[in-house]
């Protein structure tokens, strides 16, 4: 007879067997396998069937060579820089949320329940009488569909909305994204014959105000795009004198915030502009290196705050790049301008310009992302939020932003880091399905992500070594990234 | 005196009760109509995808969105053009297997992991959650080399066999039977059964809705899933739905409007599953990431 304990054990084996062993086979036997693959030089143009070298191991040189391989950088670059879109889709999800968090069942009042749909139909139903069929049709359907959203919406509260926006991000894939190549054709697609109009129109208005206004303009958005560093820069070093951040939270968020300086190195219109940003930039962080970095009034362990810094850096990331592009986008709308012959400006031609076909791709992955998961887990986390704390906020007095500002935006701390960790961790790996599907990563590379070149490298050119020794370098930089979650996840929680 | 007072505080009182109700009614009725708005951008593409879907090949360019009559024989056509019904029916033969075997597997390891106390299991079941965070990329090439050593390169088994296995599943499915009582548990052993149909017959069928969750997420992961069959199938009529609309899209993509029905039929009914099932997904993902 089997003791207990023994029986205990071998049914928890038996029971795991059948996953373990897929798992073995498909999991951990690979990845060792993938890890010597990248010491090697298999290059299946080298070692195939009609010329047989044997496959030898070559150290580091993989990883040498990917290191200085201009295209790995370049499409590094893509990567993160396909990421800028999320704050954007995050922030878009959570205010989605706050809107669908609303009581919108409107119980209240019967009378209400029955007049808005029923204006709404009737307006609907004139219009259709007036307007007949054709290409009036459109305005119908669309009415009609706003209508029917409203009146569902009305009498099933936010489900209906919830649904709504959450279907991009649930659909999406590649019938979406071929979708999405249509709508960007740049003769044919819809989004440049919608656009077509007010593109001529700002055209014409840049090419009739005088240059200095327009240089005003650029000058005046990097400005603020500095003032807003400047405010960070305080009330980061506040945080820290306080011992709300320790060092290492204020040194990470220091890099964050500063990163808009070198992307305008790389954007700045005017050689004037690309040295006094990060001119200023750095001038302002030496300042209050050198103001602020002496007196310490409430000590902390440098661990402390890490995830409050970078929360920080992260919202101030997003108004100081929109100056910031705003300024590129008046100075490169004033050069298209002065160039063209043309008296309409021509709109953007998408997925076949080299510039543009990254700004394409992030609306398409705003418009599928805020409506995602995360808005999900916001809303949980909103119904969450006690209701004390936000009744004692309405008896002081506060207003709704002052409300949102210090009661529910801390309560929805955690979930804000859970959620950035995890798009740092899906944006890096990827990118594949829409360069594959959409662009095949052209024009000349510039949609091409890590997650397509492992690809390209691994199953196009059959470099099978190279392929992993990038794949690894992606792994070691999602690996770095679950660290810092899991030593700061949780103590963020706590602060 | 007192009296009069108290009617007259009442009486403002009900008057500013009267405007906050009709302020409140105003909001909300300005919150739906913003929503209805934000509804309609989110919806914009399909509707176009729709419309273009219904449009002769010589109104594909035009920049009204109507057709001047729905081609509603457009949706048979693309049968003829590609073989759509077999790219259809591959792409749900692969996912039914693939969400038979994982939610299997899943709960089996999750069982074993809620349910039985074994020395080392907390650390396994720790390694099963690290292994989440790996990159599937790093494991693409060697086994694709598994896969052409085994000699399942263009065969559905190649693209069951290793999908078949899930940590997530097994993450779940434990957060979900760490719910259920353990007295449950001494009971039927008190009543003699042996922990296979503990398995089967106490605890499975208590974690139903997280079963149905599970099932949900995993076949529409699979009826999605490109990098693995673009990378496995060679030929044409074993090609699933995401692979077979690539290749429609790069031999016939001129045909736009036979292209917009094949997506719109490829994506109704994803549209159809989550409008049914909506409240075990939002549920299923609210539990999965907010417990982890």
């Amino acid at each position: 007879m089997l003791s207990k304990k023994t029986s205990n054990t071998i049914a928890g084996i038996a029971f795991l067997s059948p996953n373990i062993i897929g798992f073995l086979c498909f999991t951990t036997i690979p990845l060792v396998f993938s890890m010597v693959l990248a010491f090697s030089n298999w290059d299946l143009t080298l070692h195939n069937m009609f010329h047989d070298e044997a496959i030898k191991f070559v150290g580091l040189k993989n990883f040498i060579r990917l290191f200085q391989e201009r295209d790995f950088w370049k499409f590094l670059g893509n990567t993160l820089f396909l990421m800028m879109g999320a704050p954007f889709a995050i922030a878009g999800s959570l205010i989605a949320a706050i809107l669908l968090n609303k009581d919108l069942k409107g119980k209240k009042s019967g009378v209400f329940k029955i007049i808005l749909p029923g204006a709404i139909l009737f307006i609907s139903c004139v219009m259709l009488t007036l307007v007949g069929m054709g290409a009036a049709a459109l305005t119908i359907l669309i009415v009609g569909a706003v209508g029917m959203t409203l009146i569902s919406g009305i009498l099933f509260g936010q489900t209906v909305y919830r649904t709504l926006f959450y279907l991009p991000n649930f659909t999406s894939g590649v019938a979406v994204y071929i979708l999405w190549k249509k709508l960007y054709s740049p003769q044919t697609g819809p989004v440049n014959a919608v656009l077509d109009k007010p593109v001529s129109v700002v055209g014409n208005i840049v090419n009739a105000t005088p240059s200095w206004v327009l240089l005003a303009g650029e000058w005046l958005c990097l400005l603020i795009g500095l003032f807003i560093m400047m405010k960070v820069l305080k009330s980061l070093f506040n945080h820290w004198k306080e011992g709300d951040i320790g060092s290492c939270g204020l040194v990470l968020a220091l890099f964050f915030v500063m990163l808009p300086a070198f992307f305008a190195i790389l954007w700045a219109p005017t050689a004037a502009m690309k040295l006094a940003v990060p001119a200023i930039a750095v001038v302002l962080l030496v300042f209050h290196l050198a103001t602020d970095l002496k007196t310490r009034d409430f000590p902390c362990t440098i661990w402390h705050g890490v995830g409050s810094g970078f929360m920080i850096a992260m919202i101030s990331l997003i108004p100081m790049f929109m100056f910031i592009g705003f300024a590129a986008a008046i100075a490169h709308l004033a050069d298209i301008t002065r160039q063209t012959d043309f008296s309409v400006l021509p709109p953007p031609e998408w997925l076949a310009s080299y510039d543009w076909a990254k700004p394409a791709i992030m609306i398409m992955g705003l418009w599928m992302a805020i409506g995602s998961n995360n808005m999900l887990l916001y809303l949980a986390g909103l119904s969450n939020v006690p209701p004390e704390l936000e009744e004692a906020a309405d008896i002081d007095g506060a207003s709704p932003f002052q409300k949102f500002w210090h009661v529910t935006w801390p309560q929805l701390a955690p979930i804000t880091f859970f959620i950035v960790v995890m798009t740092v961790i899906g944006g890096l790996q990827g990118g594949f399905e829409m360069a594959r599907t959409m662009t095949q990563g052209g024009p000349f590379g510039s949609t091409t992500t890590l997650s397509y070149f492992i690809y390209n490298e691994g199953f196009a050119t059959g470099r099978l070594g190279y392929s992993s020794a990038i794949s690894w370098v992606l792994f070691i930089m999602v690996f770095s990234i679950t660290m810092i979650n899991w030593k700061f996840g949780s103590k963020y929680v706590n602060d | 005196m007192s009296m009069t007072e108290n009617s007259k505080r009442d009486s403002v009182m009900n008057v500013s009760k009267g405007r906050t109700l009709k302020r409140e009614i105003m909001g909300i009725s300005l919150l739906h109509i913003l929503l209805a708005g934000m509804s309609l951008l989110f919806m914009l593409p399909f509707l176009w995808m729709v419309l273009t879907s219904l449009k002769t090949l010589a109104e594909v360019g035009l920049p009204e969105w109507m057709p001047a009559a729905f081609q509603w024989k457009n949706y048979p056509e693309v049968f003829d053009v590609i073989p759509f019904a077999k790219f259809y029916w591959n792409s749900i033969l692969i996912a039914s297997w693939v969400t038979f075997l994982q939610v299997f597997t899943s709960s089996l390891a999750a069982f074993s992991f809620s349910r039985l106390n074994w020395p080392g299991r907390d650390k396994v079941f720790l390694m099963y959650l690290a292994t989440m965070m790996l990159p599937g990329l790093v494991m693409m090439i060697p086994n694709y080399q598994i896969m052409i050593s085994l000699g399942w390169v263009d065969s559905f088994v190649g693209l069951i066999v290793p999908a078949s296995f899930s940590a997530f599943g097994t993450f779940m499915m434990r957060q979900f039977m760490m719910t259920i009582p353990t007295s449950l548990d001494e009971a039927a052993e008190i009543d003699g059964a042996s922990k296979w149909q503990l398995y089967w017959d106490v605890i499975l069928p208590l974690s139903k809705p997280g079963l149905i969750t599970l099932t949900i997420f995993t076949f529409m992961g699979n009826y999605q899933s490109f990098f693995w069959p673009l990378v496995m199938l060679k030929s044409i009529d074993k090609y699933t739905l995401p692979v077979g609309l690539l290749f429609f899209d790069s031999t016939r993509g001129q045909t736009t409007h036979l292209l917009m029905a094949g997506v719109t039929m490829s994506v109704l009914p994803m549209v159809i599953v989550f409008i049914i099932m909506q409240k075990q997904m939002v549920k299923g993902i609210q539990l999965g990431a907010v417990k982890g």
